[in-house]
């Protein structure tokens, strides 16, 4: 392992130390109080970018074929228009 | 036609084996061949039972009201006969096939993992096992019908050891399911022999591929709500009995029918994949429009995913998604039109000749117009709300289900010869097929002039008695073919002829070798580099090509045999029948003790099992080129772990949105329910994930003392993570709190209300997960520094990571949703 990937490594764990953070702060701060869904788009975008940071660099997903990263986004797809399609079907 | 070089000389390998007069044998064997004929003969057996079953619901319809069985009685039979045919016979039966014959046909000497191939099937077997024992457990079996809508699953109405004992025993054979769908995914995507791209796989092993896709992500969603129902009756959690309004039930048909349609393909596709084999060997003509077939079968696997919601146009759903979902229901019968066009023009242009098999192929592309064709009544709204409810649906359904099984009757006359090395009795098969046609449309046909009668229950007019009494009989003659062709099969075994390898001109690689095959198939590396495998006849496509899938290259010999697959389901089957009584008894609990103890052992042995798996070589492996196979293992077993998780979060989403999404803050969830355990959870499992990271670093720096203090580091951190959770949860079962009523409760438990069951299980889904992966870093850290290994393979390290990763990122998304908003 390269001396650059190493410090990518850590970089990256500082991040999403510091992003967990921020997510709290969002709460702690009342910005859940004063514009709910704001908060809640921004606490969600978070989580998202950290998931991004851990699958195409702790798992590797980046250097793998893209066929890898459709498998994913396959499943990811599937259940997100599982729980869409149910929730919207009994408003 | 060719014969595969030198195929003799692996019947050697058969010397390292037990005898397959021995039941040693059968217990130990991983050779996919074995395991099929395990699969097939389990699956007749299923066939039998829950067609007595049948039989005793059509004695009970002879006459209106209760005659030979109680009304509870034959709730459970009507239950059990669904449950056994859809799970434990039709996709099983076609499984025999798939494993006996997709190696063969796409060149490989065996599946990608085939301990894990044996696991499948030992947990199909004790799966079926404990659903047959949920009959004779206290309280009888379940009575809430095959499809277990919620609130009849509720532990309030089926409070039985027995009943939970069968919707166990149904968990058991979804895990086989998900566990056998990763193997074919990584089988197929990775041992595809030299020259043989994905769309040059036989219609039967591409019907497989679809089919297998369908599996891992609709299984996975039918695991979590079986998951969800389990915890229910065991832990106490209020999914499907919660008091907001409707949503439980809404939920369970949700995740159900997202399993469910598929699941009708599921079972469906490897019958068109038969079909497509019969129909070409038996008309010596290539299958016209195969392109667009295989076009179809794969269109069809995609929108299976978004038919669901005809099966509840009944419920209250709103009028805009149920007029969505009456389109992409008519939608999905379009491609099925292209391939009955197909295999219909694939007769008109060959030279047809009437075989058993080929008998079959032409049966069941009647019963199949007659159950589509029916079936389209059902996807537009306004019919589906008087046919619903209905013997119409009966009756539709069966012709397409056991249609599709006619197929699969089909396959076995087909590929009978090439399994047993002996050619069957042909006039007693057309008897056969004859008595079994005559059987199956006095049995189904009537039902749909009993579209006025109510499903699931005994007492009907007295009009629809002529009806119902045709069907009995036909039952029994349907009944009959089935005996019939057991027997077909056993006089064949004893006095039939040799079959010889190509008994009927087939143009796949599995009649290139011995009938029945070796144990390792082939003898050396296939390659179908000099032409493609439906070329195998050069007399037909008239291009003089042969392709005999055999150059001859030595190779190291692989393990057949292990006796942990079979170890391991028998343990997890102790302890789900443990599971099934958990909370009415202790001598249950102790049972469930005992299986986890078994499980922990048995899993221990298979680590440290020395067992050499077929290692493929000069593979095809589109699309997943430069994709270790182990990896791609790993990453398909995680595409269905995210389908679990993603249903586990989509209902706690579901029940939040039904309920108010603000409100269930405010009314549902304690104070004291903190951020701050949450948040040192995710930096202990972030942190956890960085550990894996730097084991992987020091592996590269050849540093023995790094990878194993960096895996003991995450090994502490996900302790640490638990034992935080244990004093989260400790606090919160004992806290006094206000709900948004006013009322004061005393304590915050799976059972308070809904957001603490989803609370409580989704976290716990997710703890257990961190469980799985402490025992497997013990097993790497173990590894590590008494046998010194990964220093010169770091994949188990890696692989490891991977998962582990993935539980990170799963956190990830549960700490905002639990925690914070």
């Amino acid at each position: 392992m390269s001396e650059t990937k190493w410090k990518l490594y850590t970089a990256i764990y500082v991040v999403l130390f510091a992003f967990a953070s921020l997510q709290v702060a969002v709460e702690t701060l009342g910005f859940l109080d004063e514009m709910y869904w704001a908060a809640v788009g921004a606490i969600a975008v978070l989580s998202v970018i950290k998931a991004v940071f851990v699958a195409a660099y702790y798992q590797h997903l980046k250097f793998e074929p893209r066929s890898v990263t459709y498998l994913v986004l396959g499943g990811l797809v599937a259940v997100m228009f599982l729980t869409a399609a149910a929730s919207f079907s009994i408003t | 036609m060719a014969h595969a070089e030198g195929t003799e000389g692996s019947h050697d390998d058969e010397e390292h084996m037990p005898p397959k007069s021995s039941i040693k044998r059968w217990l130990v064997t991983t050779n996919h061949k074995d395991v099929g004929i395990l699969y097939f003969m389990t699956s007749l057996f299923y066939l039998v039972f829950g067609g007595v079953l049948a039989l005793l619901i059509r004695l009970e319809l002879l006459e209106s009201g209760s005659t030979i069985l109680s009304g509870a009685g034959y709730n459970q039979v009507v239950s059990g006969h669904g449950l056994i045919m859809i799970f434990f016979f039709i996709s099983p039966f076609a499984f025999g096939f798939a494993n006996y014959f997709i190696p063969l046909q796409i060149g490989a000497k065996d599946l990608a993992f085939p301990r894990l191939n044996a696991f499948s099937f030992w947990s199909y077997f004790f799966g079926g096992l404990l659903f047959g024992l949920s009959f004779f457990l206290g309280g009888g079996s379940f009575s809430g019908g095959w499809t277990m809508y919620a609130p009849l699953n509720a532990p309030a109405y089926m409070p039985a050891v027995g009943s939970t004992a069968a919707v166990l025993g149904v968990t058991l054979f979804v895990i086989s399911t998900t566990v056998s769908s990763a193997n074919f995914l990584t089988t197929m995507h990775s041992m595809r022999a030299e020259g043989m791209r994905i769309r040059d796989m036989p219609i039967f092993s591409w019907s497989i591929l679809m089919t297998v896709w369908m599996m891992l992500i609709a299984f996975a969603a039918l695991l979590a709500a079986l998951i969800i129902m389990v915890a229910d009756h065991v832990l106490g959690t209020t999914y499907f009995t919660t008091s907001v309004e409707g949503s439980g039930s809404f939920l369970w048909m949700h995740l159900f029918w997202f399993f469910g349609h598929p699941e009708v393909y599921i079972v469906l596709f490897p019958a068109l994949g038969v079909l497509g084999e019969i129909l070409k060997t038996f008309t010596g003509n290539r299958l016209a429009g195969r392109k667009w077939i295989m076009i179809a079968l794969g269109l069809v696997a995609i929108q299976s995913f978004i038919v669901w919601m005809h099966h509840m146009f009944l419920t209250g759903l709103n009028f805009e998604t149920k007029t969505l979902f009456m389109a992409t229901t008519i939608a999905i019968s379009l491609p099925f039109d292209l391939m009955i066009f197909g295999f219909i023009y694939t007769m008109i242009k060959g030279k047809v000749r009437l075989t058993t098999p080929m008998l079959y192929a032409l049966g069941t592309i009647v019963l199949f117009i007659i159950g589509g064709i029916t079936g389209v009544f059902l996807g537009a709204i306004p019919l589906d709300y008087n046919l619903r409810g209905g013997y119409w649906v009966v009756a539709h359904f069966h012709y397409v289900m056991f249609g599709g099984a006619a197929a699969l009757l089909g396959a076995v006359f087909y590929w009978f010869p090439k399994m047993s090395g002996k050619m069957y009795n042909e006039t007693l098969g057309k008897l056969q097929f004859g008595v079994f046609f005559v059987g199956f449309n006095l049995l189904y046909f009537p039902l749909f002039f009993a579209y006025e009668m109510p499903r699931r229950v005994f007492v009907y007019d007295v009009s629809i008695k002529m009806y119902q009494n045709i069907a009995t009989v036909g039952g029994f003659i349907l009944g009959t073919s089935i005996l019939m062709m057991v027997g077909i099969m056993l006089h064949a075994l004893k006095y039939g002829e040799p079959a010889g390898d190509n008994p009927w001109q087939g143009w796949t690689s599995e009649w290139t070798v011995s009938s029945p095959p070796p144990l390792e198939n082939f003898s050396g590396t296939p390659s179908f580099k000099s032409g493609k495998l439906d070329m195998l006849n050069p007399a037909t496509d008239g291009s003089g090509v042969e392709t005999d899938g055999g150059h001859a290259v030595a190779e190291e010999h692989a393990d057949h045999a292990s006796i942990t697959p079979f170890l391991i389901s028998l343990a997890t089957f102790v302890m789900f029948l443990g599971l099934s009584g958990f909370n009415q008894s202790t001598a249950y609990a102790a049972v469930a003790g005992i299986g986890i103890v078994g499980m922990i052992g048995s899993l221990l042995w298979f680590g440290f099992e020395g067992f050499k798996a077929p290692a493929p070589s000069n593979v095809n492996k589109w699309p997943f080129e430069g994709v270790e196979q182990s990896k791609l293992g790993v990453w398909i077993f995680l595409l269905s772990d995210i389908v679990v998780f993603g249903a586990f979060i989509g209902a706690s989403v579901f029940m939040r949105f039904a309920y108010g999404w603000q409100d269930w803050h405010y009314d549902l969830i304690p104070e004291e329910h903190v951020v701050l355990p949450g948040l040192i959870n995710t930096y202990l499992l972030l942190t956890s994930s960085f550990a894996v990271v730097l084991a992987l670093v020091a592996i590269k720096k050849k540093s023995k003392k790094g990878l194993v203090g960096s895996l003991a580091a995450t090994f502490v951190l996900g302790v640490g993570f638990l034992y935080n959770k244990g004093v989260e949860w400790n606090h919160l079962f004992h806290i006094e709190w206000t709900n948004g009523a006013g009322e004061l409760i005393q304590g915050w438990g799976f059972e308070t209300n809904i957001a603490s069951s989803t609370f409580y299980l989704t976290t716990g889904m997710h703890g257990l997960h961190v469980i799985l992966g402490l025992l497997i870093l013990a097993f790497l850290i173990y590894r590590a520094w008494f046998n010194n290994a990964y220093m010169e393979d770091d994949r188990p390290v890696e692989y490891f990571g991977l998962y582990w990763h993935f539980v990170d990122i799963v956190w990830l998304f549960l700490f905002p949703l639990f925690y914070i908003i």
